[in-house]
């Protein structure tokens, strides 16, 4: 109870340190919406009006205050350009990037776990050396290049294979199911390889480093095969690490989906954050950023509960090493 | 305080995990982070995670399942033939044409949603619009427009000549955009109902054609709307709904006065489609019927059995500006140097070969035109002469910065490193965000050189005012701009217009790099679609589609 | 025979080590010779045959500017090798603090760092190289600070466990009894202990930069414009794919094989120098 509850102190401190943060180095770009509203035609004075119009010469604090009590009210703010919610806004591109992220971890994960765990159940010194070059590979490949060759391999039109669709998302967005589902399988390969790699890594590791405990020991000694009491012992001794290694992708990922997006051109909310920082639209790429960094820092704070919850050693080991310090 | 960290204290990602796997496969691990943790035994439960990730096994295959079924029967999906799909690059970010910058937003809503007192043809002509007939006074400082009778918003509104003062003085007062370009309109009154009088300053032979754009759009005084995600115009179209990031529907208007302009098609969708290979993949796979522009390269590889593919002049002039009160540029013989030194021809080449060599500052479409490509044609040794001239070699080069958008790609910047590295000039490439070439260049002036896409039409006027950022005061070139907007006759102005772009262009304080030719390409059961100038204006109600 | 020979050797023993090691030398000579020679003036660009397929002039043909494709990537090793050595020593200087800091004796230090660390791990590279680049405009320096600072963290977590355990060891207690300096007990007797950890996770890091390198400049926040790189060459490549698939191969290519590597190296050095797996050291020594 004391973690969680120091666990929750800390994650709402992040935020409000965070928001400050956000704000602050917003405010050091140059340039600013008042200009990219106004374009190559503008002259000073229509600059001036505009930056009145929208409130951009109030005083520092008074706007992040301003901004911190609409948060406190759920409120996100409205886009100084297109005048619609951030939460609308953040909305429709979440709807794109959440489920590829969800499925590139689900390709990760059915890359990774499986092939992690025959890496350790093998006997074999050759499936051995296979698997690790395939850990190595696969982590060492960009999520760009991996993203052109699958293009270049499945998609419509540039692809050898023409199974999926190349670039872009239909515009009727997830009206079409299953359209929608198919043009993000591409994307998801491209970073879920790289991290499936990672994962496999990981598991193997753990996996091998349970192998050596005493209750796999133990189970085989009670009659389980050597892979029944990996599968059964070993794999559940490692969970609560598996656990936070797949937070943690998860939250890595972000770099390789902005990447991919860009790739396969689909709105998500990697191009709406370089569009909105493009434009200057500090309202609405504050709350974004802070939205996101928000859902890292609760992600990270889930995958600790978490964490604690399976693996109950940590409430004594830690808290003893802390003390000797 | 700081009891356990959790996860991040102890599990270490992907990582370390190497190490282990690496070290002999996992016998006597030497991973300091893997032996940290203090492993003790405990008692096996039933296995949660077996079915957990043999649930998570099956999610992804019959989604993978699905998604290749789907994939087969994507092209399959046909759209209905009273909807055309047309897919542009650009997006206008907001609908409120009246601060918002940037030509997309002119080219989806002016002549479509909203109505000018005058309106624009593809040929850059200016044809009657709101106003069926105008008369100028002699002097050049009075015209009356005349309306039509009887015409609506589209909230059922009347549109009289009250909307009409009242929009082009709200210009005025409010300096709404481009308001700065009819600096000599004074004042718009209505005479009555159907009769609008405008009161110039001073005579301006560019006040119609200014009109044409955003300047002359009439705008409903009675009504309350957001103007950003609404539009309540007296166009032929009317928006249903509108996402900067994905797509415009726009719907034929109900209430439509004219008569001459009906829509062909009732819905016309508008994708906007930024990445050029998803373009061409939307055109090939059918969902789109329309791409303006598509990419000069990637239109070669369209069939031309089943695709129109043609390509038009513009006014996109691809300007380097020489930052005239820059010291090292200031010198007139490095500006020249630099204008002998760029190789066009291989610029434009390397294109896709499409677009147009432009020597001055007026395009071919605007009035006033003539060829100045003659001027200054490449010629490595010449500049190189005038560069030693001014005291530069290839053992002491002069170092130039030039700033552009990160929105035109690295390849103009590097072909320019080449080209002027042969005669001298050391160019370091600053590339930025759009926004921040707003700041330093286009309001501070802080620059040495920049290159940006100058797209809009009639825009000469830049070349006379000192404040603008080419920071370029020429006394002559100022009063035969003056003559010019001062002159009558169409023929006597476009003759001022050419003496001045050609004192522009010898006193080299730019290089036009090219200019831009639009290639646009679509289904050949496309019918009206405009073959010229559908960047800026795009006349959606003859378009229809065949079934 | 010296240490550092009999680590070299026994890494060269093994078959992954023996590639890492020729891939790594291959980069640093590349490099070098792409200093004084490369087949092609980097500047030398001929727009009239942009795109060109494989000859005999050009083996990996040209790219969107007519620019050989050799060329850049050969000169593009040289900023690749910059950008890898740079970020190992800012993330290794900067994770290393920020372990010193989480073992510290100071407790308000020590409760604060791993707080900090804990906030602000959880960014995204690309964020903090976006936000830096729209400030310096885009450059390698961007690179090294946004890997080296995500990086650092990364490594200052992973290491902290290692640390942690050396710190509550025997001989540091001792030597803390003994009056020496924290400085000192860390720099002695706590990064020896860190060492094989920290190696490997300085030669992922470097691997990961060149990752990053590709991604980060493909989003136009990586190397500036005429900057040689391979994340460039592969940038380049991207724009006309569904017509000219070919030059898209060779980039990715290099950057993966340069990866993988990297990845090797770090397993290898940390078994080459650990006297406990390595014999022969131990007879070195």
């Amino acid at each position: 109870m004391r973690f969680v509850a120091k666990r929750l102190l800390l994650f709402i401190a992040a935020l409000v340190g965070l928001s400050i943060l956000v704000f602050l180095a917003l405010r050091v770009l140059p340039g600013d919406v008042a200009a990219v509203m106004a374009g190559t035609n503008a002259t000073a004075a229509r600059i001036a009006a505009l930056r009145t119009q929208m409130g951009l010469d109030r005083p520092l604090p008074v706007q992040y205050v301003d901004w911190l009590g609409g948060l406190l009210h759920g409120d996100l703010g409205i886009s100084a350009i297109s005048g619609r919610s951030v939460v609308s806004q953040v909305g429709a591109r979440a709807a794109v990037t959440f489920p590829l992220i969800v499925l590139s971890l689900a390709i990760a994960l059915l890359i990774g776990l499986p092939l992690g765990c025959a890496a350790v159940i093998t006997r074999n010194r050759r499936w051995r050396g296979l698997f690790h070059v395939l850990a190595i590979v696969g982590g060492a490949i960009t999520a760009l290049w991996s993203g052109l060759l699958l293009i270049l391999l499945f998609s419509h039109g540039s692809g050898l294979l023409g199974l999926f669709p190349s670039q872009g998302f239909p515009n009727d967005g997830w009206k079409d199911c299953g359209r929608a589902m198919a043009s993000l399988v591409l994307p998801a390969l491209a970073t879920g390889i790289t991290a499936g790699a990672g994962i496999m890594r990981y598991t193997r590791a753990a996996l091998g480093d349970a192998a050596q405990s005493q209750a796999v020991s133990m189970a085989m000694a009670c009659g389980m095969t050597r892979r029944q009491a990996l599968l059964r012992v070993g794999l559940r001794l490692s969970m609560p690490q598996l656990v936070s290694v797949i937070g943690l992708t998860f939250a890595q990922m972000i770099t390789g989906v902005m990447v991919v997006e860009n790739l396969f051109a689909l709105p998500g909310l990697g191009s709406m954050l370089i569009t909105d920082v493009g434009n200057r639209d500090l309202i609405a790429v504050q709350s974004e950023l802070f939205l996101l960094a928000a859902f890292f820092l609760l992600l990270g704070l889930a995958v600790d509960m978490a964490h604690h919850a399976l693996d109950p050693r940590l409430n004594t080991a830690s808290d003893d090493v802390q003390e000797v310090l | 305080m700081t009891a356990s960290h959790g996860a991040y204290g102890n599990a270490d990602a992907t990582t370390t995990a190497t190490s282990n796997a690496a070290s002999s496969n996992g016998a006597a691990s030497t991973d300091e982070s893997l032996n940290a943790r203090v492993r003790t035994s405990k008692s096996p439960r039933p296995n949660k995670w077996g079915i957990i990730i043999a649930a998570v096994v099956a999610i992804a295959i019959i989604v993978g399942a699905v998604a290749i079924f789907n994939g087969r029967n994507a092209q399959q999906s046909a759209n209905k033939a009273d909807t055309v799909t047309i897919g542009l690059k650009l997006a206008p970010p907001s609908l409120d044409i009246r601060r918002q910058s940037g030509s997309a937003i002119e080219q989806v809503l002016i002549g479509n949603v909203y109505e000018g007192l005058v309106s624009r043809d593809s040929d850059n002509a200016v044809q009657p619009g709101l106003a069926k007939s105008w008369d100028i006074s002699t002097d050049g400082t009075t015209y009356t427009f005349h309306l039509n009778r009887n015409m609506t918003f589209s909230n059922g509104d009347a549109l009289d000549a009250d909307d009409v003062a009242w929009s082009i003085n709200q210009l005025k007062e409010k300096q709404y955009y481009n308001a700065n370009q009819v600096e000599s309109l004074s004042k718009a009154e209505a005479l009555d109902a159907n009769t609008v009088r405008i009161t110039l300053s001073s005579p301006d032979s560019n006040l119609l054609w200014y009109l044409t754009g955003r300047p002359g759009l009439v705008f409903d005084k009675d009504a309350t709307y957001n103007a950003k995600t609404q539009a309540v115009g007296s166009g032929p179209y009317t928006v249903e709904s509108f996402d900067s990031a994905s797509k415009m529907v726009l719907k034929a208007n109900p209430k439509y006065w004219g008569t001459a302009h009906k829509p062909a098609t009732q819905h016309v969708v508008i994708d906007f489609i930024t990445d050029d290979n998803a373009a061409v993949n939307a055109l090939k796979s059918g969902d789109v019927d329309v791409l303006s522009p598509v990419n000069a390269t990637l239109a070669k590889s369209l069939d031309a059995n089943t695709y129109h593919v043609s390509a038009s002049d513009g006014s996109d002039k691809f300007v380097l500006a020489f930052n005239c009160a820059n010291k090292k540029l200031a010198d007139k013989r490095v500006r020249q140097a630099i204008r002998y030194g760029i190789n066009h021809k291989e610029i434009i080449a390397s294109r896709g070969g499409v677009d147009a060599a432009l020597g001055g500052p007026i395009p071919s479409v605007d009035p006033g035109y003539e060829d100045l490509t003659g001027l200054y044609p490449y010629d490595v040794a010449k500049a190189k002469q005038l560069m030693r001239e001014a005291g530069y070699s290839i053992s002491k080069p002069l170092k130039l910065t030039l700033t552009y958008a990160n929105t035109y790609g690295t390849e103009l910047g590097d072909q320019l490193k080449s080209q002027l590295a042969a005669i001298s000039i050391d160019l370091n490439i600053n590339y930025v965000e759009f926004s921040t070439w707003l700041q330093d260049v286009h309001a501070n002036g802080d620059y040495e050189l920049s290159l940006v896409d100058h797209a809009e039409s009639h825009d000469f006027y830049k070349w006379t005012m000192p404040e603008y950022y080419y920071h370029y005061d020429n006394k002559d070139v100022q009063a035969l701009y003056a003559k010019a907007l001062a002159a009558n006759d169409e023929k006597e102005s476009d003759e001022y217009l050419k003496q001045a772009a050609k004192t522009v262009s010898e006193d080299a304080p730019a290089d036009w790099l090219f200019g831009y030719r639009v290639t646009v390409a679509y289904n050949k059961g496309v019918k009206g679609f405009p073959d010229k100038l559908s960047q800026t204006v795009l006349p959606l109600w003859q378009i229809s589609k065949a079934e | 025979m010296s240490a550092a020979r009999v680590v070299m050797r026994s890494m060269w023993r093994k078959a992954s080590g023996k590639y890492a090691l020729i891939v790594l030398g291959l980069w640093v000579l590349v490099s070098l010779i792409s200093l004084v020679w490369t087949p092609y003036a980097l500047l030398e660009t001929d727009g009239f045959h942009a795109w060109a397929s494989p000859t005999a002039a050009h083996p990996l043909g040209t790219d969107g500017v007519g620019a050989d494709v050799l060329s850049w990537l050969m000169a593009g090793s040289r900023t690749n090798l910059a950008i890898a050595s740079l970020t190992v020593v800012v993330a290794g200087i900067f994770g290393l603090a920020l372990v010193a800091a989480m073992v510290s004796r100071h407790t308000a230090l020590r409760s604060t760092s791993v707080v900090v660390v804990d906030a602000l791990i959880s960014i995204p590279t690309v964020l903090i190289a976006l936000m830096l680049s729209v400030l310096f405009g885009a450059s390698t320096a961007v690179i090294v600070a946004a890997c080296g600072f995500a990086y650092g963290l990364n490594l200052a977590r992973i290491v902290r466990p290692a640390a942690i355990l050396a710190a509550r060891s025997q001989y540091v207690e001792s030597a803390v009894w003994s009056g020496a300096s924290g400085s000192r007990v860390f720099v002695r007797h706590i990064m020896p202990n860190v060492m094989p950890v920290l190696l490997v996770q300085l030669s992922m890091s470097a691997g990961m930069s060149i990752l990053a390198e590709a991604g980060l400049t493909y989003l136009g926040v990586g190397v500036g414009v005429g900057v040689p790189s391979w994340g460039h060459s592969l940038a380049t490549s991207v724009r006309f794919i569904s017509i000219y698939p070919l030059t898209v191969l060779w980039p990715g290519l290099i950057v993966t094989m340069t990866v993988i590597a990297l990845h090797l190296f770090g397993d290898a050095l940390r078994d080459a120098i650990d006297p406990l797996t390595n014999p022969e050291l131990r007879e070195a020594a």
